[in-house]
């Protein structure tokens, strides 16, 4: 019989190549009585998280992150599952118990609890919210859950799981059906996955809006406006504003995973699709990316692993649609010819493929869609600069930018400032002023 | 509010525009160790554009020293380590050199509302105390002598008894765990957890510790 120890080794060591954020959910303020009324609650939930510790690898560690169980009817040709022989599982109240001990020590956050399949996914997530009602229910455990959503899951326990839950997963693994038939044959993109998805969108949609009319009935006014406000905000604006903190249930919404390089032939084009309609279609959250990494004893053991900076470039690409509303026909634009990015920062490469095109825009002038193609310029310092023009405030030298926050190393070449625009070295070079210079060179 | 070369620009002074409120920096600045009661005054004669924004060397000072005591606080929740006992006192030891030790735990109580907190500041050697009530005490007193104190009269919760192993051995087999050793970047490491950390209580022995560059051995390189 393996210890508790033995478990959490193996189980955790499964589960390190699934990617989470640290607590993504700030519910446990405004909605106290979400689990019902105790005033014995344990435990709190904080929108940004607090990393309790790091490991050699860079990656921080707030979340008791294991497989329930490793044992897993599909056989995915990536999956360090398949390499591993010892096959184990947590009962839930082991899997409950040493969680809490954990959060007694202040190493953990909250939980991330993801399994492998073990006869059918409603078997196998049905000992999953069994372990997350004695959290919730026995220990009372306010604070954060991310709970993964398995394959074909039923959609009365996906149910369940989001009235448990702050964030759940379905893990996309590829672009698009043909990729995933590639390298997990047995599942089902479009029924395994998608369906999955839209449940998601649909049920929260559904519980929110019940949640509305129930704030309505008591009259709870505060609850009631903030409640409004997000989902007209929501309604205006589509995806660009998915984000709805106002949520009761879900807090912290739906998100997804992709391994990169592991399907031959799916280019960053592929993926950035695959989120661009998640973004719209399934209200998702934000994506993953996982770059593959060859595993002994797997079928693709002897694949190359794609370099780390794929994985990066794709985070970076994923900045770009989701807070600074690119629209995907702009990256489309500069992609390599086999639809891969390119390297060096999206956002450089786009800019300069922009402003070849157009003139370096004024901040005085410029609107801030404009401002936020510039390289340097962030949404934060962008509506500084709204701000500071709504006041008839006028930059008149490069430092006063830099007064708001942009970064003006990588700005420069883009603006123009009192009508002058720092000169670059091929700009200089073609400047039909400069005859000596050009004379000296021949 | 056109500026001409008369007129003080405001905005050369805005630095990277963050900083703290007043409101902020007079509730937090007295919390630094070093704090000095003339330093409020100097506060009030500074413009809040100029504080708020790095604009002068003393504005630069108080800045940091607030940074100071915020990021005390934080490494503080981060990295202390926390044990419970039978009678819901949960328990610590942290090094805070600054006046934190009521943020501090006030974020344990949120955690555990239902517990009282001990945290031993070995600093000042006092003994911080959170009832359930949110009620903060600061004795004089070794922390063991506080829990028992403490642990007298409350009622038997067990918590974790039966669990077997100790809570270094749990986090150590979490911790080796999660690292993926493809893709290990130690200067990364190095920079999330700096050296500083290490001198914390509960940092001291962390497992974290074998993996900072100075604490491995030739052996570990050769490998």
């Amino acid at each position: 019989m393996p210890s508790t120890l033995e478990k959490i080794r193996i189980l955790g060591s499964n589960s390190k190549y699934d990617i989470c954020a640290s607590t993504a959910s700030s519910r446990t303020n405004k909605y106290p009585e979400l689990f019902g009324k105790s005033k014995n609650w344990i435990g709190a939930t904080t929108s940004a998280g607090i990393c309790h510790s790091y490991t050699p690898d860079g990656r921080c560690m707030s979340l008791f992150k294991t497989l329930f169980t490793n044992k897993c009817i599909y056989s995915c040709k990536y999956c360090f599952s398949q390499s591993c022989k010892q096959k184990l599982s947590f009962t839930p109240e082991e899997y409950a118990r040493i969680f809490m001990k954990l959060y007694s020590m202040n190493v953990v956050e909250g939980v991330f609890i993801t399994s492998g399949v073990c006869g059918s996914a409603d078997d196998t997530t049905e000992e999953m919210l069994e372990a997350v009602r004695l959290l919730r229910f026995k220990y009372k455990f306010q604070g954060y859950i991310h709970f993964k959503c398995l394959p074909g899951l039923s959609q009365h326990l996906l149910k369940e799981a989001i009235s448990l839950s702050d964030r759940i997963s379905v893990n996309s693994e590829a672009s698009t059906a043909s990729f995933l038939s590639e390298i997990a044959e047995q599942k089902d993109f479009k029924n395994d996955i998608i369906t999955r998805q839209r449940w998601l969108k649909q049920i929260r949609i559904k519980h929110n809006e019940d949640v509305l009319k129930e704030l309505k009935d008591k009259k709870k006014e505060y609850e009631l406006k903030y409640q409004e406000k997000m989902i007209k905000e929501y309604n205006q604006n589509g995806y660009k504003k998915f984000r709805w903190d106002g949520a009761p249930i879900l807090n912290g919404g739906q998100t997804t995973q992709f391994v990169i390089g592991a399907a031959e032939g799916e280019t960053d084009l592929d993926l950035l699709n695959r989120i661009d309609w998640q973004y719209k279609a399934v209200d998702m959250r934000r994506a993953y990316f996982s770059a593959f990494i060859p595993l002994e004893g797997t079928p693709l053991a002897k694949r190359n692993a794609p370099p780390l900076e794929r994985e990066h470039r794709l985070y970076q690409s994923d900045w770009l649609l989701r807070i600074y509303h690119y629209k995907l026909k702009d990256l489309k634009d500069i992609l390599t010819e086999e639809g891969n990015l390119p390297h060096g920062d999206p956002k450089i490469h786009f800019a300069r493929q922009y402003f070849k095109n157009h003139s370096p825009i004024d901040p005085n002038e410029a609107s801030y869609q404009e401002l936020l193609r510039v390289p340097g310029i962030g949404p934060i310092s962008a509506k500084r600069i709204i701000n500071l023009q709504k006041q008839n405030y006028r930059f008149q030298r490069r430092i006063q930018l830099k007064s708001v926050g942009v970064v003006l190393k990588r700005a420069d070449p883009f603006l123009k400032i009192d009508g002058q625009n720092q000169m670059t070295l091929q700009n200089f070079l073609n400047d039909d002023k400069n005859i000596l210079f050009q004379e000296g060179i021949q | 509010m056109n500026c001409n070369n008369n007129y003080k620009d405001p905005m050369e002074v805005l630095g990277r525009s963050k900083g703290h409120s007043y409101e902020e920096l007079i509730e937090n600045l007295p919390r630094h160790y070093e704090f000095n009661p003339t330093l409020l005054q100097q506060i009030k004669n500074i413009p809040e554009a100029i504080l708020r924004n790095h604009g002068s060397s003393i504005a630069k000072k108080i800045n940091r020293m607030v940074k100071e005591v915020f990021k005390e606080a934080y490494r503080a929740e981060q990295f202390t380590r926390t044990e419970i006992n039978n009678k819901s006192v949960l328990y610590g030891v942290v090094l805070l050199k600054h006046k934190v030790i009521d943020i501090v735990l006030k974020y344990f109580h949120k955690r555990w509302p239902n517990c009282v907190i001990c945290l031993y500041n070995e600093y000042n050697q006092k003994t911080g105390i959170i009832n359930e009530e949110g009620i903060i005490q600061e004795v004089k007193e070794p922390l063991q002598k506080v829990i028992d104190r403490l642990s007298k009269n409350r009622s038997i919760s067990p918590y974790f008894e039966d669990i077997e192993f100790s809570n270094e051995e749990i986090f150590e087999a979490l911790y080796q765990s999660q690292n993926i050793t493809e893709r290990e970047n130690l200067r990364f490491f190095n920079s999330m957890i700096p050296k500083n950390c290490y001198k914390l209580p509960g940092m001291r022995k962390g497992v974290e510790k074998k993996y900072n560059n100075k604490n491995r051995k030739l052996d570990d390189f050769i490998k």
